[in-house]
């Protein structure tokens, strides 16, 4: 049975496990964004998706999580003025 | 923050966006209390890679739902009770001794939420996303997953709507095992398709 390596471009984990947030703020806006997802779009998350496509693109080597930030606050912008009642 | 006193260190400039951010939609009432906190939890402790590990072994055990698992991987997931965000359509690849499949989502970081939990780090990284489509036996040898030559690789990108798990090959010496020791030789490496068993 073969045992997964690290690669040090990539940054492997070694363990079948591994933490999926390094800092809090990471975790806040990852539940943000499911809760844009479920409480303005209806579950759908292909608005979401599509803005985390365009702020990956647009800034291919940035932290991950800035890109779900950068993706979250155009989502956001993009927001009708007023919340449903 | 600063009225909070036990809370020294300033905010990092993607702190206080994310902070914004929160202010702004609590105010918008789209943030129940205990939302996050609740989230969080669930990926972090709930939702992983040992769901996906069941429904392997479960496949590798059971001839039958191994065929409904390849059929319609979203319904036979289903069946053990995992679903939800990220896994409305999982079609299932299976390994086997001529092919060998991967996964990876080429523009962000779709990923089979119900059966895998949130993607690893290296997933959403941009080497991993491009170098798995251009070159990815090179790559695949680099993570600890050298292949021979004669067998095939499949790549499947992730960024349309479905979302794929590689069903790797059950380990030769592993007969007399049990659907909960089967599922226990089952990693997340192996299902993503960087790593055989």
């Amino acid at each position: 049975m073969s045992t997964p390596l690290s690669l040090s471009d990539l940054d492997l984990p070694r363990r079948n496990g591994e933490l999926v947030f390094d800092a809090p703020w990471q975790s806040t806006v990852f539940g943000l964004a499911a809760a844009v997802t479920d409480n303005a779009f209806g579950g759908d998350r292909e608005p979401f998706r599509q803005q985390l496509i365009k702020a990956i693109a647009a800034e291919p080597g940035r932290p991950y999580w800035e890109s779900w930030t950068a993706a979250l606050e155009a989502l956001v912008a993009a927001l009708p003025e007023q919340p449903a009642p | 923050m600063s009225e909070k006193g036990h809370h020294p260190a300033p905010l990092s400039p993607v702190e206080q966006r994310v902070a914004a951010l929160e202010a702004l939609l609590t105010e918008r009432g789209l943030v129940p209390e205990g939302f996050i906190e609740e989230i969080t939890r669930r990926y972090e402790s709930e939702i992983g890679p040992l769901n996906g590990a069941k429904v392997v072994a479960r496949a590798w055990a059971d001839p039958e739902y191994k065929e409904r698992l390849l059929t319609d991987g979203t319904a036979a997931i289903a069946e053990l009770g995992f679903g939800g965000p990220e896994g409305d359509h999982m079609v299932v690849v299976e390994n086997t001794p001529a092919v060998h499949n991967v996964i990876v989502c080429t523009l962000c970081s779709c990923y089979p939420w119900p059966v895998l939990g949130l993607p690893p780090s290296w997933y959403k990284d941009p080497p991993y996303r491009a170098r798995m489509v251009r070159e990815p036996r090179a790559l695949l040898a680099e993570m600890g997953c050298p292949l021979p030559g004669e067998v095939e690789i499949r790549v499947w990108d992730s960024s349309a709507e479905v979302r794929y798990l590689v069903l790797p090959q059950r380990p030769p010496g592993t007969e007399g095992m049990t659907e909960a020791e089967l599922a226990g030789l089952v990693t997340r490496d192996s299902m993503i398709g960087v790593a055989r068993l």
